[in-house]
């Protein structure tokens, strides 16, 4: 019988483990490890707990302004530094950043996530949550941009990077439709630079060839295509200039105009902010010569 | 519907639930056979995929494998392949992934393995390898069947390390969750419901399996109970 018990008793742990269900083994337990392993779980639990009304009690005694910024990948170093020199200034002001792909974030706001700050690395993404704008791209008719906020931040440019020592030989554009090209990391159709790349690829005329020889793999936002060239593992990647200067990749060719449309990064406070005031001051930090300087540092330019 | 994702899904959880079967009924077998403190040391480092999240496994693997890691210049040196971003990267995630679920009801299996019945084998002059395959797995069946049959469902649902190793490239790298994921952040949400349905029918079968089996095996226990009264023969049947 005893083994019967065992191998069951295994199944239904792991199985419950599995399923991701947290719920407690209360029968008899006969090997010490699911003991052991409900032991721990239990721990844990409690541990977390503890932290949060830490976390809570912490907040009640400190006056602070959290700010939650949401924005787009490919301002991760530029922002967090201007963090750092917002905060200084004012210290009542803590800045919460959520970096990734402008389509993720905008998903999140849709369903509900608190932000004060939307900053996104194209005018679509602003669009679907901006109530003036045309409901052929807001077609879910959502309003979450507080009117009179919103403004160009921020240019970029969209570029193509490759590994250390170039494996693959990749020169410009043109030489993606070659067969020099074995796999190239682009951002899917929901990430701004994606839908860039597309239209550089499109108006090149190998868009379809790439993506019938399944020589296109997605990344999920900039930062994790910029990864994917930076280990090598595809033979380029296009991404931003600055994701490129941040990560230190070789760029071989850059977008001009006409390739793709102008990359520009909008920025604007939520209506469901609850502390537009200090996420309007925010915003107009950003302007400031100081931000623009940092901005530049890695090759964005100031909206005009 | 391209139904490239299911087949990929599905060779990447056979082939990986084939390698962690045997891995993982070995490594059961030696590691059960140790000293308690290696034992305890081994069982902590091949349980850990289970209870780590597939990134950080994903993550391990990619300092190993990725193209400018150890195994994968080595690899791409000597046999120009590259592990990474390929169809069986998924593999490897998979395999990972799944591997502490075999090991773990395999090793519950053989623990409670009755080993006066070994002995006697070995008293009536059986080699090892005999008593191994024709004693000891039998009379585990149950409990290594119900590990292959977890792992499996595991690998099919390995998500977290296999994006990170393999990437999503359609036609190519794409599974069934990661195909998922795509289609829920391009917002085509019908596609990725039908996907859902078709990894919620797999899953739902493998799990039915799992039960049909044990449910066999207490009525095998029930009958043999009834006719030997609960003796030690019937539980190597």
């Amino acid at each position: 019988m005893k083994k019967q018990w065992a191998v069951m008793m295994a199944t239904v742990l792991i199985s419950g483990m599995v399923a991701g269900c947290g719920g407690k083994q209360e029968a008899p337990a006969e090997s010490t490890t699911a003991k052991a392993e409900t032991t721990a779980a239990e721990t844990e639990s409690t541990k977390a707990e503890e932290e949060t009304t830490k976390v809570e009690t912490e907040e009640a005694a400190g006056e602070q302004t959290e700010l939650i910024v949401f924005a787009a990948a490919s301002m991760t170093e530029t922002l967090t530094e201007i963090a750092d020199m917002y905060e200084e200034i004012n210290p009542n002001v803590k800045i919460v950043y959520t970096f990734d792909s402008s389509g993720t974030l905008k998903t999140q706001i849709q369903e509900g996530a608190d932000c004060d700050i939307f900053i996104s690395a194209a005018q679509k993404q602003m669009n679907q949550l901006d109530s003036t704008a045309d409901p052929s791209v807001n077609t879910e008719g959502l309003d979450f941009v507080l009117q009179g906020t919103r403004f160009n931040l921020v240019e970029n440019k969209v570029v193509l990077a490759v590994p250390d020592d170039n494996p693959a030989d990749i020169q410009n554009y043109e030489d993606l439709g070659t067969d020099k090209l074995s796999l190239i990391c682009l951002g899917n159709d929901d990430v701004p630079v994606g839908a860039y790349s597309t239209e550089i690829l499109t108006n090149l005329g190998i868009m379809e060839k790439l993506e019938s020889e399944s020589k296109i793999t997605y990344g999920s936002n900039v930062k994790e295509v910029t990864t994917q060239v930076k280990e090598a593992s595809v033979d380029c990647g296009i991404i931003y200039a600055t994701d490129a200067f941040s990560a230190e990749l070789t760029v071989v060719d850059e977008a001009e105009e006409g390739q793709c449309a102008q990359v520009i990064y909008p920025a604007a406070v939520l209506n469901i902010s609850q502390n537009q005031e200090e996420a309007q001051t925010f915003l107009d930090f950003l302007t400031t010569d100081e931000c623009a300087k940092v901005f530049e540092s890695v090759g964005f330019s100031m909206a005009q | 519907m391209d139904w490239y994702p299911l087949y990929n899904s599905l060779r990447i959880a056979l082939i990986s639930s084939v390698i962690v079967f045997f891995t993982g009924i070995f490594a059961a077998y030696y590691i059960a056979k140790l000293n308690r403190v290696v034992k305890g040391i081994l069982d902590v480092i091949l349980t850990l995929p289970l209870v780590l999240p597939p990134t950080v496994v994903g993550y391990f693997l990619l300092l190993l494998l990725g193209t400018k890691r150890p195994f994968g210049i080595w690899f791409l040196e000597h046999f120009g392949v590259k592990l990474v971003m390929t169809w069986y990267s998924g593999i490897f995630a998979a395999a990972v992934v799944a591997f502490p679920l075999m090991y773990r009801t395999a090793r519950g299996a053989f623990e409670s393995f009755d080993e006066t019945l070994a002995y006697s084998g070995q008293t009536l002059g059986l080699g090892n390898a005999y008593i191994f395959w024709n004693i000891r797995m039998p009379a585990c069946r149950q409990g290594i069947l119900a590990g292959a049959v977890l792992a499996f469902a595991r690998a099919l649902g390995e998500y977290g390390a296999t994006s990170m190793l393999a990437g999503y490239t359609p036609g190519r790298t794409a599974t069934i969750s990661t195909t998922v994921y795509q289609l829920w952040r391009t917002d085509n949400g019908v596609l990725a419901f039908q996907w859902v349905m078709v990894n919620v029918a797999i899953s739902a079968a493998v799990l039915l399996t799992v039960n049909l089996l044990e449910q066999k095996n207490r009525e095998k226990v029930k009958r043999a109970d009834e006719k030997g009264g609960g003796t030690k023969g019937c539980r190597c049947r």
